[in-house]
């Protein structure tokens, strides 16, 4: 059984058409070519397949794509400048060498960019709990939080 | 001739971004995962859910009946098919077949393949397959499975027997019973898992009797060669290819599922795909689970005078590299110690358990956990501060190793005072109430892999373009990037001129494990870029064109005498020795050069609940020259972090013959708000401006868990003597009772 239904993707209005039982990273991913978003332990615990919906953080594992029609999704791919440039958040982690193997990283991304919106100046012990539902095995946690530091206090 | 050429400053010692930097961090860089083949078939897993048991028969009727579904595979069907004359694989005992043939020997051993045009009708034919097994007796436990009697793995290989190495050193009974004190205990470490987090993902197709194979592995040579094997056909007929890793640690090091796509593709004359779901990694690999006894005999003044060791590696359900890993964990047991008299036995067993396999600080994780443990237990017992009594033991340059090598760039001493001066050793810390606060530290020692080869291939082009070819792999150790600065700084070029390839297996590269490329690389880049300038001097004496000094001289030349591409080859290669050609006594050279690392930690256990937290942690590599700055820090603190999660809380649970916790809700990994807030580290440098550069991979990692096994005692009184050191552990530790 396949629903058809409209989704905002980073901007554009899309129209899929999805089997009721799909989950929204698997559409992402395979549908849409968004290959930012990645399964990792399919219960919501690692965060690589972390997106914003209408600006929150979601584990697009544990959603069905049928679940959000007609809301606004956004990747890290969404999140480049209108030129295609890095976000300030993305260059941030490529100047703070916030990467190592990277498959985490556009999950950390799309965090930071939430956390950001939501908590313009949060304290480290803030970015941390914020951080806690995106894993990295390489263990970047440290460049990751200097690169966070480093944009909270250029905003000051 | 040598030829000198100016050498940009900075190359090294720069942190110079990954080429890929951007494409890492939106997103956008592409992974095995993310990779298909036009045509491509999907593959599936049916798995024994038995730890032992004989396959009576496979029903693929109902799976055959399901839409979509071509071809349901057997371990029969391998074992009878004229296409693969040798249906085992390995890399030290040929043991393993792509799927199980005649009995299924670990539950989760696959014993089916689905093989379908989509993911989903592969999932829903694996779910149709019916087996019929005949239950067996089954062993999970090393020292069990050595007893008599007990179930047997492998026919070939009887006493469930998975190598067994020995060495000694003197006369150690004669030592023990001179020696003022004796001390002794056993410790414990189990099965973890790395967690890569892309999973083990792989295609293979077949042209004509032409093989390509596209595979998130570490050991793309290892691959292509036993494949080459198993369907009897020369190495150039295959060509594996790798993608960046989303994560490896060890757990894409040997073969894993690249036999069983390359069979698949072979039986349906299609491009099949295989991807491992989550819980099936747990089935796939893991850290060996050890068993450690030491037996130390010291003097008056605090000086080992001998050691007795008796270590058993798990090696799970097939050999993979357990016969020679052994090895490597009798000499990894050792530590950074002078012992004129030693005796040490490692054995590797056979158990119906997951195959293990290479684990980030391989086989040294376990020994030093031990070591270290045990060298804190016998510093309380003689009253001896822990520190003194490591300066007065450690190995020293010049000193002679257990094997009997004389020790050359040995640093353990300033890796020693460099994580206690971080950590503040001595300095008293400020009381936190309900909670023992201590300072531990330790140190180690990894000897590097033997035996192994590392070629690179550098073209130099007349516009000035330099293409490296390798067959490194990228697994977020920036190896490229790595590659890129040292070509740069060897053939005296911009940097931005450099372009590693993706690897390429027609360059033979043992592996990219063991924190040896980096090591490795140098010398094999250095010899090839020696070679580039030794041929454009000699184009610059036919023309009579002074003698190159830069880059752009090198163009100059090339274009006068009309050549537009150079190719300059090098290669590493360990340097022979037949210090392992006896497993009853090894004796001489063990490693080309020694891997060195230490940490020191501060915890805070509570005493009511046994919960330990980590208040700083600082760790020490020794680099003798930095390359990447950053990336060399991010190994040693990413190092510390993956060390956290097997010393405190990672443990692969086996229950009756299955792993019951193949998942990231059951089998927690470190998360941000486990890391300290104080996680620090060095890489110390030589002076020397052409000291040897050092591997970073895993110099950090070992000593994780003895550092903090050290700092619980010292702040509890309570010493923990099996991984991990989980609350329930700890307080039974502080308690006194009993596990």
């Amino acid at each position: 059984m396949s629903e058809r239904l409209t989704l905002e993707v980073n901007g554009d209005e899309i129209v899929v058409e999805v089997p009721a039982d799909e989950a929204l990273v698997n559409t992402l991913r395979d549908r849409l070519g968004l290959r930012s978003v990645r399964p990792t332990c399919g219960l919501g615990i690692c965060g690589t397949c972390t997106v914003q919906l209408d600006g929150a953080v979601a584990s697009s594992c544990l959603l069905l794509t049928v679940q959000v029609e007609g809301r606004s999704i956004r990747t890290s791919e969404g999140l480049t400048n209108d030129d295609g440039g890095l976000s300030r958040v993305q260059q941030a982690f490529v100047d703070n060498g916030a990467y190592q193997c990277a498959y985490c990283i556009p999950g950390m991304v799309v965090t930071v960019e939430a956390c950001l919106a939501e908590s313009p100046d949060p304290s480290l012990e803030e970015v941390r709990e914020y951080l806690a539902g995106n894993l990295c095995r390489c263990g970047t946690y440290v460049s990751i939080l200097e690169a966070v530091t480093e944009l909270v206090r250029g905003d000051r | 001739m040598t030829t000198t050429v100016d050498r940009l400053p900075g190359v090294l010692g720069l942190s110079i971004p990954m080429p890929d930097a951007e494409e890492r961090v939106v997103g956008t860089l592409r992974y095995t995962v993310d990779h298909s083949v036009e045509g491509m078939v999907h593959a599936r897993l049916v798995r024994s859910p038995y730890p032992h048991a004989r396959i009576v028969d496979v029903d693929v009727a109902g799976a055959l009946a399901q839409d979509g579904v071509l071809r349901v595979l057997t371990g029969a069907d391998i074992e009878r098919a004229v296409e693969i004359p040798n249906p085992y694989f390995g890399l030290t005992r040929r043991d393993q077949a792509p799927l199980a043939i005649g009995r299924a020997r670990y539950g989760g051993d696959p014993v089916a393949l689905v093989i379908a045009e989509t993911p989903q009708s592969a999932r829903d034919g694996a779910e149709a397959v019916i087996v019929d097994y005949d239950e067996l007796p089954y062993v999970i436990e090393p020292m069990e499975a050595l007893a008599a009697g007990a179930p047997q793995l492998h026919e070939e290989w009887p006493g469930n027997e998975c190598g067994e190495w020995r060495l000694h050193r003197g006369d150690v009974d004669l030592a023990m019973s001179q020696a003022t004190h004796v001390f002794e205990a056993t410790y414990t470490s189990p099965m973890a898992n790395a967690v890569p987090f892309e999973p083990h993902v792989a295609i293979a197709a077949w042209e004509g009797d032409f093989l390509e194979v596209w595979t998130a592995t570490q050991w793309p040579s290892a691959v292509r060669g036993e494949l080459a094997h198993m369907f009897d056909t020369d190495p150039g007929n295959v060509q594996v290819r790798v993608f960046p890793l989303g994560g490896g640690y060890g757990a894409k090091s040997q073969l894993k599922i690249e036999p069983m796509v390359a069979v698949a593709a072979k039986m349906v004359g299609r491009p099949v795909r295989l991807e491992l779901e989550r819980d099936e990694v747990f089935l796939t690999t893991g850290k060996h689970p050890a068993v450690m006894d030491i037996r130390t005999g010291v003097d008056e003044e605090g000086r080992f005078v001998a050691r007795e060791i008796d270590l058993v590696y798990n090696g799970g359900a097939y050999a993979v590299m357990t016969p020679k890993a052994v090895a490597q964990g009798l000499l990894r047991s050792i530590g950074p110690y002078r012992f004129p008299n030693i005796r040490i036995r490692s054995r590797g067993v056979y158990t119906n358990t997951v195959p293990s396999g290479s684990f980030r600080g391989a086989m040294t994780n376990q020994a030093a956990f031990a070591y270290e443990s045990h060298t804190d237990e016998i510093a309380e017992g003689l009253g001896i501060d822990p520190f003194d009594l490591r300066e007065r033991n450690l190995l020293q340059e010049g000193d002679v190793f257990a094997s009997g090598q004389v020790m050359h760039d040995i640093h353990f001493q300033e890796l020693l005072r460099d994580v206690a001066a971080v950590i503040g050793w001595g300095e008293e810390t400020a009381p936190t109430p309900g909670k023992a606060v201590g300072k531990g530290i330790a140190v180690m020692v990894k000897t590097t892999p033997p035996g192994t080869r590392s070629e690179v291939r550098v073209e130099m082009r007349s516009d000035g373009d330099v293409l490296v070819h390798t067959n490194s792999v990228d697994m977020g150790q920036g190896v490229l990037g790595t590659l890129t600065q040292l070509t740069a700084h060897h053939l005296g070029v911009d940097i931005g001129k450099v372009r590693v390839q993706d690897p390429d297996s027609s360059t033979f590269d043992s592996m990219t494990a063991g924190s040896r490329t980096t090591f490795v690389a140098d010398h094999a880049i250095g010899e090839a870029c020696e070679s580039i300038r030794r041929q454009v001097a000699e184009l610059a004496d036919r023309s009579d064109h002074p003698s190159p000094r830069t880059a752009a001289d090198y163009e100059e030349i090339m274009l006068g005498a009309g050549i537009t591409s150079l190719i300059g080859e090098g290669a590493y290669q360990s340097p022979p020795s037949d210090a392992l050609s006896n497993p009853l006594d090894i004796k001489g050279e063990v490693a080309d050069h020694w891997h060195q690392g230490a940490v020191a930690v501060e915890v805070a256990v509570d005493v009511e609940t046994g919960k330990v937290e980590i208040l700083r942690c600082h760790g020490a590599a020794w680099a003798g020259r930095v390359v990447n700055p950053v990336r060399a820090r991010q190994q040693s603190e990413g190092s510390i972090i993956f060390g956290l999660g097997p010393a405190l809380f990672e443990e692969v649970i086996v229950a009756d013959g299955q792993v019951t916790n193949p998942n990231l809700s059951d089998y927690m990994i470190p998360s941000i708000v486990d890391v300290p807030i104080e996680l620090t580290s060095s890489s110390l440098e030589s002076p020397d401006r052409d000291a040897a550069i050092h591997g970073v991979g895993e110099m950090t990692i070992p000593a994780v868990a003895p550092a903090i096994a050290n700092a619980i005692s010292r702040a509890t009184g309570a010493r923990v003597r099996q991984m991990p050191m989980t609350s329930e552990r700890v307080l039974r530790a502080i308690v006194g009772e009993p596990e």
